[in-house]
């Protein structure tokens, strides 16, 4: 977190890198349907890539971590199809970095290592999502579908008037990623969190049960309780509210969910 | 609460109780012991007594020590002789010092049968342990293709395909299923190694021969993934190793290098044979990607892969270079790998000794009931 007396979007002191740079980081159309396959099995990747692009999709591939860092450093697309056990950059580092690198790309890990374990191993190094080998084809396609919508209405949903939120001396910046609280620090958000913070912002004053937000921020089976949206919340609150501990803007309705208040709730 | 936890637990509780056990063995032989010697010495003390009555009513005195040789006389007075006491001490020593050893004893025998069920009982965790991670190891090895197999069967049930695609299809997924039998067999020529029960012959075999049959069968891939393969053997060279192992370690070394020179869109492999040191040595030098010189030692462990695989019709199980090592090993020779880095290429030497030079038994050849490859041999049919 850094001090800062301007503007979020006033650009100076940002970090380097795609997802929060100069330019606020968007999905440009012509990328949003093209996705980066990052296997080294020969055949399994032919078969993913053959099958997305069936769907319609733009398919790039690459057969190790390495390459796919390299890739995703002078190219951009809409979501990384990502293998864990990868030759010289594993898939954890490879989505490690990119999330380090400011890139907010969804991942979509792919991979034989299926346990509980590793599953939260791969959501904690920010992916978005994760299908065990061997998997369904309808279900890869389904997920790949729901991760991109997921994307298309964020990134609807934060273009023109939409991309900038005031409350409570806060300000958000959903195409940056980037926040200032109501103490002039600046804040990153995550993509959860800026996702999170989306969904609220749309219905201000309405109940949003938990439910809700986990289908629109992470899709249905990735997380195995609604309690991780109530720590999102929490790290919300502390990020945003003058007093977490006695919230204004964001709060709980109990057995329900929460309600996001534009105004003092007071 | 885990097993071994409960073990050592009950295993200190044992030894505190016996410790407490003997110590209380050794107290209470002390309280016999010195409840013995003063009973004694009361007897003795009657005794004396009566000598000294005896000696008062007239009795002489060698009368006196005839009836009662513990006692001495001395000027009409009677009195125990010392030889009594010492007798007395002596006997108490000899009792405590007695269960004093057998205590100890008891404590050491019982702390090494302690040791002894521990260190079984460690072993045996660690061979679970590495049978669970062998196996998680090997089901995640046959994860990739059974997913590229149930892609490629639901590719072909929810799409129209045309008759060509539809080939495409069917001819990667019997690749799949040879890649899944490969891996079988990999495994049980590893589990086999792995258990040290394999029957190895030692004969003179032609290695520009074996060469030239095992190349024969990479050729039509090799052609495929646009790799050349040569050789350049010195005449008659003969090696000291089992026709069938050197097969396998020679599929091995070249599947290796032709895995290595097919990612980057074809190249070389080149196999050298010389004599060297009495030693006979096969090289064999690829154009491929290479490794980092660290990674020298971490190829030849199991399920080790450092190769990308994209490209071409590679298929690691990490198995292959683990093999070779082993039977190499167990053919008396030796195989080491070199690169000068990642893009380099590589160089891999295998030395056997030279059929010229050794004609004795093999030493992995002892006891030997299984086989190489599935070939029948020994006690064990196949």
């Amino acid at each position: 977190m850094t001090k800062s007396s301007g503007t979020i979007l006033d650009g100076d002191s940002r970090p380097e890198g795609r997802g929060a740079g100069t330019e606020p980081r968007t999905v440009a159309a012509e990328h949003a349907r093209r996705i980066l396959v990052v296997e080294d099995d020969p055949h399994l990747a032919a078969g993913v890539v053959e099958n997305l692009r069936a769907e319609g999709y733009t398919v790039e591939s690459v057969a190790d971590g390495r390459r796919a860092l390299e890739w995703l450093a002078g190219s951009s697309c809409g979501l990384v199809v990502l293998d864990v056990m990868l030759p010289e950059v594993d898939g954890f580092t490879v989505c490690r970095t990119l999330r380090e690198r400011g890139d907010n790309t969804p991942v979509l890990f792919l991979t034989a290592r299926g346990d509980p374990a590793d599953r939260v191993r791969g959501l904690e190094a920010g992916g978005d999502d994760y299908l065990a080998k061997p998997f369904h084809l309808r279900e890869l396609l389904l997920r790949v579908r729901a991760i991109l919508r997921r994307w298309d209405w964020y990134q609807s949903a934060s273009a023109a008037e939409g991309a900038v939120l005031r409350f409570g001396g806060n300000e958000v910046d959903f195409r940056a990623f980037r926040a200032r609280s109501w103490n002039g620090i600046a804040q990153e958000l995550t993509e959860k969190e800026a996702m999170i913070m989306k969904v609220l912002a749309e219905r201000p004053g309405e109940i949003v049960s938990r439910e809700d937000l986990l289908e629109r921020v992470w899709g249905y089976d990735v997380f195995p309780s609604t309690r991780t949206v109530d720590n999102f919340i929490l790290r919300l609150r502390k990020r945003f509210e003058r007093d977490p501990s006695n919230p204004r803007h964001f709060l709980t309705v109990w057995g329900v969910g929460y309600r996001f208040m534009s105004e003092d709730a007071s | 609460m885990k097993a071994p936890r409960v073990f050592q637990l009950t295993a200190l509780a044992l030894m505190l109780v016996s410790v407490v056990e003997v110590g209380w063995w050794l107290l209470d032989q002390h309280r016999f012991a010195v409840d013995k010697v003063r009973e004694m010495h009361e007897v003795y003390a009657q005794q004396v007594t009566a000598a000294q009555a005896l000696l008062e009513s007239g009795a002489g005195a060698a009368r006196v020590r005839a009836l009662l040789p513990e006692v001495i006389v001395t000027n009409q007075h009677a009195a125990l002789s010392p030889d009594v006491d010492r007798q007395l001490l002596a006997e108490e020593h000899r009792h405590i010092a007695q269960y004093a050893w057998e205590g100890s004893f008891f404590l050491i025998a019982l702390a090494v049968c302690i040791a002894v069920i521990a260190r079984a009982l460690r072993a045996e965790a660690r061979v679970i342990q590495e049978q669970e991670s062998f196996l998680a190891l090997v089901s995640h090895q046959f994860k990739t293709p059974l997913a590229s197999l149930q892609l490629s069967l639901e590719t072909m049930v929810m799409r129209p395909l045309s008759p060509e695609h539809m080939r495409a299809l069917i001819d990667r997924m019997l690749a799949d299923l040879a890649r899944m039998e490969g891996m079988v067999t990999q495994i049980l020529e590893s589990m086999r190694l792995d258990r040290g029960r394999i029957d190895l012959r030692r004969e003179p075999v032609d290695l520009a021969g074996a060469v030239a049959r095992v190349v024969a069968g990479f050729e039509e891939r090799a052609g495929r993934d646009r790799i050349t393969i040569s050789s350049d053997m010195e005449h008659g060279l003969q090696v000291m190793a089992d026709p069938l192992a050197l097969d396998v370690i020679l599929r091995n070394v070249l599947e290796n290098a032709l895995a290595a020179v097919a990612p980057i869109g074809g190249g070389t492999v080149v196999l050298t044979g010389r004599r060297a040191h009495g030693e006979i040595e096969l090289g064999v030098r690829d154009s491929g990607v290479g490794f980092r010189p660290d990674d020298a030692q971490r190829l030849f462990q199991k399920f080790s892969r450092l190769h990308p695989g994209g490209g071409g019709s590679h298929f690691g199980t990490g198995l292959g270079l683990y093999i070779v090592r082993r039977l190499m090993h167990l053919a008396g020779g030796r195989v080491s790998a070199q690169s000068a880095g990642v893009g380099q290429g590589a160089t891999f030497v295998l030395a056997w000794p030279a059929a010229e030079a050794r004609h004795e038994s093999s030493p992995g050849a002892t006891g030997g009931a299984e086989s190489v490859a599935g070939r029948p041999a020994g006690r064990e049919p196949s």
